[in-house]
Parts: C-alpha cells; structure tokens; sequence
C-alpha cells in the first residue's frame, strides 16, 4: 500500500506498502499491499482488531516511522524524503495527530500544553482553548498539572491540542479509548466541526466502528 | 504573537545544574580576561621597548661576532662569504658587510709634537655604513696621505685617560683633524712603510680605527703575511636591533652582538614569552570553560530529552529550537565577554597611571585590536554554543 497526498491533499499508500512483520495477516486487508488513496475532505474509518498494524500505520503517516516497505506519498512526494525541518512544517501545517498514548507534557500544566501547541503555527486564539475544554468538560483542570488529570481527561487534552493548529488530515488512533459514551459524541463533535472549517479530511482508526462517526470509507485492515 | 523560548522553557529542566553552569561562566570570563590582558600587554611591551636605540636613518647598525668560548677558543672565527650571504638573506637584516681588518704590524707614533708610539689596528668597512663621510676619506696609491675615521669613544679614552697619564695634549673633535698622525706599517720581510695619518671625521656608530677600503685591500696584499683574509667583524643593517626574529637568529648561530644595542630586545623576548604562555593559559581556561559548559548542556538536553523529543514530533523546527535554546546565551555570553573587555581596560588604566606612571608613549586606552579580539571571541562563544545545542537536538 502507498499512501499519497497530491496537490489536492492526498495521501497516497502505493500498493505494495506492507509492515515488515506480520506479512500473513495482511493479504486480507484493504490497506496492507493495496494502493490507497486519501483524499482532501474524505472522513476515512480504519477499522483495526489489536495487532493488525492500526497504530504502526497512523505513525507511518505522520512520519513517525519509517519501517515499510512501499512508498507514501503526500502530494505525489515520498514522505520517506522529507527531512527534520521538511517534517517539522508538514506537521505544523498539514497534518495533525491524536496519538493513542496521548504524549502529553505531564509535568506541566494543562494550559502549558495547549498553548505551546497553539502558538507553533497559531489557527485559534488564545480563548478558543477555553471554549473547547469547556466543551469537552476539562474547562477546570487548565490550570492543573497534566499528569493529575484521569486517562478520560487527557484524552481529551489531546484532542483539543490536535485541534489548534492549521490541518488538512486529522489522524486519530483510537481517541476515545477511554472516554464514555456522552464524551466521545461531544469530542465527535468537535473535530468534525472543526475538520470542515478547515475542509481538512478525519482519518480515525479504532478496533471497531463508531457508528457517531460518519464515514465516508471504511478501511479493514 | 510568535512563539519565543519563553514558551517552550518550561520543558527544559535546567535548575539543577547551577553549580557547573556558573564555574564555565567564571572559567569563560576569566579566560578571556587572562588572553585580552595578555594581548594588551604584548602590546605595552612592544610600545615600550621600542625605539630605545638613537637611528640616525631609521636603521640600527650592529656589530656581529662570533662568540668565543673555553671550548672553541683555539677555532678559526672568520666569517666565511657562505655566512656572510646567509646573514644578509635574512629577512629582518637589511644589509650586511664585513670589517677588514689589517693583517700585518701597525704602529702609529705622534713624531715631536706628540711623543707616543703605539700598537695601531685598522679596519675598513663599505662607506654606506659609516655615518659621516667627509669628501676626503679617499685614498689612491702612491699617496703618503692615510685618511683616517676614528671611534669618538677612543678620542674620550685618549683625552680622559691616555694623555693626563702621559702628559700629551688633548683635543677636541674638531682639532683633532690637524694632528697628523705617523702610521708605520711593518711588511713580512720587516721593511716599513710610513703614511702620515689624518683624522678627517669621528664615528660614533662603528669603535674602530677606519681607513678607505681599497688601502687596506692594497695594504693587505703588500705587507700581510696571511692569505686568510677572512673577516672577523660583521657588520648589519637593520630595522629593530631588538627584534625577537633577529636575536634568536643570532642566538641559534651563536654569533655576539653588542648588548647594550639588544638588551632591550632581550627583556622585550623574554616578557613576550611569558605574555604568548600566559595568552596560551587563557585559551586553555576558554577551552576549559566550553568543555564544562558543553558537559552542561549536554546534561540538560538529556534531562529534557523526552519533552525535546516531543517537541520535535509536535511540529517544532529542531533549527528553530536549536536556535531559539542557544540564543539563550547570547546575553550571558555578551555580559561575560563585556565584563571581561572592561576589566582590560581597567587595568591599562592602572597600568599606565600607576604601574607606568603615566608614560607617553603607552596608551591609557586598550589598543584596538583587543575590543576586535573580545568581539571575535563574543562571535565564537555564541557560534560554538549553537552548533553544540544544534548537535545535541538533531541527535534526539
């Protein structure tokens, strides 16, 4: 598989993109050794039982990794290219994350890891972060140190942090892990509302549907 | 608003390590006090002990022997023309000639009037190195006349000691030249030959006897037993007799020059030498203090490692960070190199007020060239210090 992103934005998984490990399970998948196209605006649901390679593909994406065989493209460019300065803008720019272990600062405070997000490539102001913690329910722990806050909140952290930058693909692996039901619909919410602000594309990856997300494809990996 | 390290300096944990931090700031300034001081004082060193010599041309003439010793007394300390060529191949000598010397028995005896007889030496030397050249030290053969130039310190020495001793009058510089003097020059096989000497001018430059070069050729040839015609004296041109280049060079070759003429090139060698070591001290302490604070660094970016490396994931720039983290510096560093630059001049204040007590030709300012040195070595720290920091991020 290869991912590519043209100048339309789109990520492009050439068709023989593979994990160099369990090479068996992916001869059944719609990503593994596919060639894939993502397109600008398009909400794309992964869908991912543990240990298919859901959360190795979402770090392929983001760059974070480089271990696969096959090429991803991002505006027909391979993203194995780029370099520490040419990752650093994209990732300003372009593509944002919500990782499934959240990487959060957890000895500073709530803010701190807002804002330090916020003001590398600013798309919010500063009181948009309000909004959005009061939104998803964190409004009080701002002030508070990261690693105080329960899993469920920093989860929501990190959607938010996601969320304050200019993108035109959200990746999220897994976001609402621990969140319940009411939470995940409003965090739902929220990145879609900002996801079509930006016209920008959803690539949520989970172990199972998520019927409030309204997909455009679904992918089995 | 642009994002500034004061956003991202909560993520570096930076307080720990005071101690080490503030011994490479110590080191560093002490450091480039020691080299400023050192280099400021080069220079006193060269503006003082310059110029000690009377030039009447802008050149020192110096005599050049060859040292003898215990060891070598019974060798031959002739220059040979090989020599002579090597000495005027240098590049701090500006020209260098030879003193002949008389190679057979000269007396000189005063007749009536001066009732003295002598042992004589005679010398000649290339007429560009004598200082006053009257029109008539000339000589052609077949004249009884010998022109002759004398040291004025032997004019001294006869007036202040050899003649009260032996009741004879004495002169003046300019009534000396009309005493005519009898110069016998005894040949190998014991004839004589009798030239009535003339002193046409006194030298203060060369302590010789000087008569014109082509009668001592002539002489030489006619009554010298020796063939070695070799010279013993060398005489150079130069433009510092206290040049450091020069007195090693004759140093190594263990040639003798007047002291008097170097001595301050010798003082101004040896404090040059300790100034070069205690300006090497200094770059040591420098090199010291970037090691400590690079030591430091290194501690805090590990510290910071996790929160770096998120940083950089999250989208930060590592030049950006790498510059934005060693920017941090700059102002301590400035403080630092200033700090060092103003205790320089400081102590050239005290230097030349009260160590030198206001000498002229110091300067109560710092020279030029140590503010260009401080401002090189401000540029260097910070440049240094960037591409230690940059290192360390692209590594995470």
């Amino acid at each position: 598989m290869a991912v590519f992103l043209i100048a339309t934005y789109e990520y492009h998984l050439t068709k023989n993109i593979a994990l160099f490990f369990n090479q068996e399970q992916q001869t059944i998948s719609d990503v593994w050794k596919q060639d894939v196209i993502f397109n600008k605006a398009e909400q794309v649901h992964i869908v991912a039982p543990s240990g298919s390679g859901k959360t190795s593909l979402i770090h392929f994406l983001y760059g974070l990794r480089k271990d696969y065989e096959g090429s991803i493209l991002y505006n027909n460019n391979n993203i194995k290219d780029f370099d520490a300065e040419k990752f650093a803008q994209w990732r300003q720019q372009h593509i944002s994350i919500v990782f499934q272990d959240l990487r959060l600062f957890t000895e500073q405070t709530v803010l701190q890891n807002l804002e330090v997000k916020r003001v590398l490539a600013p798309y919010h102001t500063e009181s948009k972060i309000t909004d959005m913690a009061k939104r998803l329910g964190i409004e009080s722990k701002l002030g508070k140190l990261c690693k105080t806050c329960s899993y469920g909140e920093q989860q929501r952290i990190a959607i938010i942090r996601s969320l304050l930058q200019p993108f035109d693909f959200l990746l999220l692996d897994e976001p609402f892990s621990h969140l319940d039901e009411a939470n995940r619909m409003k965090a739902m919410e929220l990145m879609n509302e900002e996801a079509a602000a930006r016209n920008a594309s959803i690539i949520l990856a989970d172990l199972k549907q998520i019927d409030y997300f309204k997909a455009d494809r679904v992918l089995v990996v | 608003m642009p994002v500034s390290y004061k956003h991202i300096a909560p993520f570096f944990s930076a307080g720990q390590n005071r101690v080490s931090r503030w011994f490479s700031y110590i080191g560093l300034g002490v450091g480039v006090l020691l080299l400023l001081c050192s280099i400021q004082m080069y220079i006193n060193i060269n503006h003082l002990l310059k110029d000690r010599n009377p030039k009447t041309d802008g050149f020192d003439y110096i005599s050049v022997t060859k040292i003898i010793t215990n060891e070598n007394m019974a060798e031959d300390h002739s220059f040979s023309e090989a020599e002579i060529k090597e000495l005027k191949g240098q590049s701090f000598i500006s020209d260098a000639t030879p003193l002949m010397a008389n190679k057979f028995l000269v007396k000189a005896t005063g007749g009536s009037a001066l009732p003295f007889t002598t042992d004589l030496f005679l010398e000649s030397i290339d007429n560009s190195f004598i200082d006053t050249i009257p029109a008539d030290f000339t000589w052609r053969e077949g004249q009884d006349v010998l022109p002759v130039i004398m040291a004025s310190d032997y004019l001294e020495l006869y007036n202040t000691v050899f003649a009260p001793s032996k009741d004879l009058p004495q002169f003046s510089a300019k009534s000396i030249s009309a005493v005519m003097v009898q110069i016998e020059c005894y040949a190998a096989n014991g004839e004589v030959y009798i030239f009535k000497g003339h002193v046409v001018g006194l030298s203060d430059r060369i302590n010789s006897v000087l008569v014109p070069p082509n009668f001592l050729d002539w002489a030489n040839k006619k009554f010298g037993n020796s063939k070695k015609l070799n010279p013993a004296r060398i005489f150079i041109k130069t433009k510092d007799a206290n040049s450091p280049e020069l007195l090693s060079f004759l140093q190594q070759k263990n040639y003798s020059i007047n002291k008097d003429k170097s001595k301050f090139g010798r003082i101004k060698q040896v404090l040059q030498a300790i100034v070069s070591g205690l300006s090497g001290f200094g770059i040591l302490v420098i090199l010291l203090a970037m090691m400590l604070f690079s030591f430091y660094l290194q501690l805090m970016i590990a510290r910071s490692k996790d929160n770096l490396q998120l940083l950089l994931t999250l989208g930060y720039s590592p030049k950006w960070l790498s510059r934005t983290v060693a920017k941090r510096w700059v102002p301590v560093y400035t403080i630092i190199v200033l700090s060092a630059l103003a205790a320089t001049m400081l102590f050239q204040y005290y230097f030349q007020h009260f160590a030198m007590k206001g000498r002229e030709e110091l300067s109560m300012i710092i020279h030029w060239s140590v503010a260009v040195v401080a401002m090189l070595l401000l540029a260097l720290s910070i440049l240094i210090n960037y591409k230690m920091v940059s290192k360390l991020v692209h590594k995470l």
